[in-house]
């Protein structure tokens, strides 16, 4: 008798019925999103392209896409290609790409320290990271205005530690003093997301390197740096975004040096102070769209990596 | 410590964030389209006054708050005040009817013709003001809203420089008048321009000689334009409405400010052990001087017409006034609160005489007035290349 095995039937897995019930997770996402993104999104397009009431100069918005008037977008966009916007344009994007220079310089060690280095510390590190959080932006902000003034603290310490002979006017309208603001705002930011990225790579690719004879510094650029970009895109995009839009930094840091004058300044000053906001809603809508496109790219990175790590 | 509506406009600033979407949002789910033509009436005589409560739309630190209890206490109504942060923000609420209140407490000169004919301001029925007589006689009938049928004066202040009498002649400056700016190049980064595109601009225009303050000319306003850009290069200069506390504390030398400001820095931001000599203040001479002032007025369709008009009443009694006067810093348009008596109390030093607007200066006073849509854009035009930096 010769037993055979053989091979159980080939019984496909009965399909299970997909379950809406964690779709219905994403409900109140998409919920808020339509709400507060979405909506206000088309209701600043709705002004951008709308009129304004000529006897009150409030925003008269045109929801209909049919009575659209772009004088103001086109306006806008002919100042910004080879007008006054254009500096204004350019100059914000060398403050944002100065900072996020600065950020780099200043969180990446930070983040790394307190994500590989920091070992019994580094509950109490992340709680210091968090701690700026705490206070408003803006009273940090007001915080420096006072430890800036030519008899300021940071004058002090700087004279009693000869790094200068006479106090320096910090406040003057310079765009260092302008970028080391939004540095100093928005590189908790950028560090908290980096550290996630740092803190999650396996140690064991690191000793590897080390073990196949890699210096500690090669060990770092040929595998550390690189598992880390994923981080780096992360926390450069969520400090980027709101530097792009911030304008009360200069405003405080400069007291209103047009020489420092931000996009942000910009917007603010034709939505609150004019009887044009459908400028400033165009100007909203030009710097969103440049936005995208960096968050677009954003996008097709990761994208890209997640599937490479995929193969 | 006397504080100001300008205090608050710097220290809100974060604010904008959320209203520079949220103004035109609010005008948007109001739905209006041309708010011309609309007119409100006035309310009857001897109605007696709602139970309140009274609500107040004003900007921040720009009444007493103990003027507000005394008022409570004496009419037994609760007062509510919100606040905005601009004309153009308070404008757009009060239109789109995003905020219900009874008074609006600080119009400028320059948008009551609109908030009338918007219908956003109702007409007074001047029976209720019986303290009225106590105005300035020049703006009992003022240019804005004649007969004062819409509005009642709340303050006011001229334009001029306010400097620090320490490091630069008082001398000079007067010698100099707004060539004081230009000729600042020592003071590098410690000058400063009113942050408002009409007072920037026409302080070039009559540094060059050019006394109409309404014009459109766009010639004339290029050439302003011009030369307020000169200052950028020249002597750094900053666009803020900080001047009340940047001079005192010494970060500002020379800044074109309101004469309020002024008499904000004496009495609360000199840094303890300064004297009040160290403050300056140089105005035009009577008929190159610019004035302005803020009113009160009552909200169109308001839910309490007749408690507002108390209140409105109750601003121009004299001894609220000089009480309101003593927290806000801003001079009520009142006859008896003239500089002799400011002085005379401590509210003002000798030194800052010139800051309170003489009879001959309002009376020969320039006043900004509305220019229509595209007047204003070619100031705010102008303005937008001037802080650009470009």
């Amino acid at each position: 008798m010769t037993a055979t095995l053989s091979a159980p039937p080939a019984v496909a897995p009965k399909p299970r019925p997909k379950s809406r019930f964690w779709a219905m997770f994403a409900l109140p996402g998409v919920g808020w999103l339509v709400a507060f993104f979405v909506v206000s999104v088309y209701a600043v397009m709705a002004v951008a392209f709308g009129t304004v009431d000529p006897v009150l100069r409030t925003a008269v918005p045109a929801w209909n896409p049919m009575q659209w008037d772009f004088t103001a977008m086109r306006s806008v966009l002919d100042r910004i290609f080879g007008g006054d916007l254009g500096t204004v344009f350019i100059r914000t994007v060398g403050f944002v790409a100065a900072s996020l220079a600065g950020c780099i310089l200043i969180g990446y060690p930070v983040a790394y320290f307190v994500a590989r280095k920091a070992s019994k510390y580094r509950g109490l590190l992340l709680i210091l990271l968090v701690l700026p959080f705490w206070i408003s932006y803006l009273m940090r902000m007001l915080a420096w205005t006072n430890l800036l003034q030519v008899d300021g603290m940071v004058n002090d310490i700087l004279g009693f530690l000869h790094l200068q002979n006479e106090p320096r006017n910090w406040l003057d309208g310079s765009a260092s003093t302008v970028i080391w603001g939004l540095v100093y705002g928005y590189v908790p930011f950028f560090i908290l997301p980096l550290y996630s990225t740092l803190e999650r790579i396996d140690g064991r690719l690191i000793e590897a390197g080390r073990d196949l004879g890699a210096s500690a510094a090669q060990t770092f650029v040929r595998v550390t740096l690189p598992l880390s970009v994923p981080g780096l895109m992360a926390a450069s995009v969520i400090t980027i975004l709101p530097m792009f839009g911030d304008y009360y930094t200069n405003t405080y840091l400069t007291s209103g040096s047009p020489k420092t004058e931000m996009i942000g300044n910009q917007i603010e000053n034709y939505l609150l102070g004019t009887s044009q906001p459908q400028t400033g809603a165009a100007l909203v809508l030009v710097l969103m769209a440049f936005l995208f496109v960096l968050m677009a790219y954003y996008l097709v990175v990761t994208i890209r990596q997640q599937r490479m790590a995929e193969r | 410590m006397i504080s100001s509506r300008r205090d608050f406009l710097a220290r809100s600033v974060q604010f904008g964030a959320l209203l520079g979407v949220g103004i035109p949002l609010l005008q948007a789910c109001g739905g209006s389209d041309s708010s011309s033509g609309k007119k409100t009436q006035t309310i009857a005589d001897g109605l007696q006054p709602e139970k309140g409560p009274l609500r107040i739309f004003n900007y921040d630190s720009y009444v007493n708050p103990d003027v507000i209890a005394d008022f409570e206490a004496q009419y037994g109504v609760k007062v509510e005040i919100t606040t905005f942060t601009t004309d153009t923000e308070a404008v757009t609420k009060l239109a789109s009817k995003a905020i219900q209140a009874d008074v609006y407490h600080s119009m400028a000169s320059t948008t009551i013709d609109r908030l009338i004919a918007g219908g956003v301001i109702q007409p007074l029925n001047k029976t209720y003001l019986t303290n009225f007589p106590n105005v300035l006689e020049s703006l009992q009938d003022p240019w804005y809203d004649k007969g004062s049928a819409y509005s009642v004066p709340y303050v006011y202040f001229g334009t001029g420089i306010g400097y620090r009498a320490d490091r630069i002649d008082p001398a000079q400056v007067e010698k100099d008048g707004w060539n004081t700016l230009w000729n600042a190049t020592d003071f590098k980064g410690q000058v400063s321009v009113l942050d408002d595109e009409r007072e920037a601009l026409i302080m070039a225009m009559m540094r060059k000689g050019q006394f109409d303050v309404n014009t459109t000319d766009q010639k004339i306003i290029d050439q302003a334009l011009a030369d307020l850009t000169e200052l950028i290069d020249l002597v750094n200069v900053k666009v803020n409405i900080d001047g009340y506390k940047n001079i005192p504390e010494g970060t500002t030398t020379i800044a074109q400010t309101w004469s309020a400001d002024l008499i904000n820095a004496y009495a609360g931001y000199l840094p303890e052990g300064t004297d009040a000599s160290v403050l300056g203040f140089w105005h035009p001479p009577a008929g190159e001087y610019l004035v302005s002032n803020d009113s009160m007025g009552v909200v169109g369709d308001c839910e309490h017409p007749v408690l507002a008009h108390l209140y409105l009443n109750y601003m121009l009694d004299n001894a609220v006034a000089e009480k309101n006067f003593s927290y806000v810093g801003y001079l009520p348009a009142l006859t008896v609160l003239d500089a002799d008596y400011v002085i005379g109390k401590g509210y003002v030093p000798e030194n800052l005489r010139a800051c309170v607007p003489t009879k001959e200066d309002i009376s020969k006073a320039l006043f900004e007035k509305p220019l229509g849509v595209d007047g204003d854009a070619k100031y705010e035009a102008a303005w937008s290349k001037f802080t650009s930096g470009a």
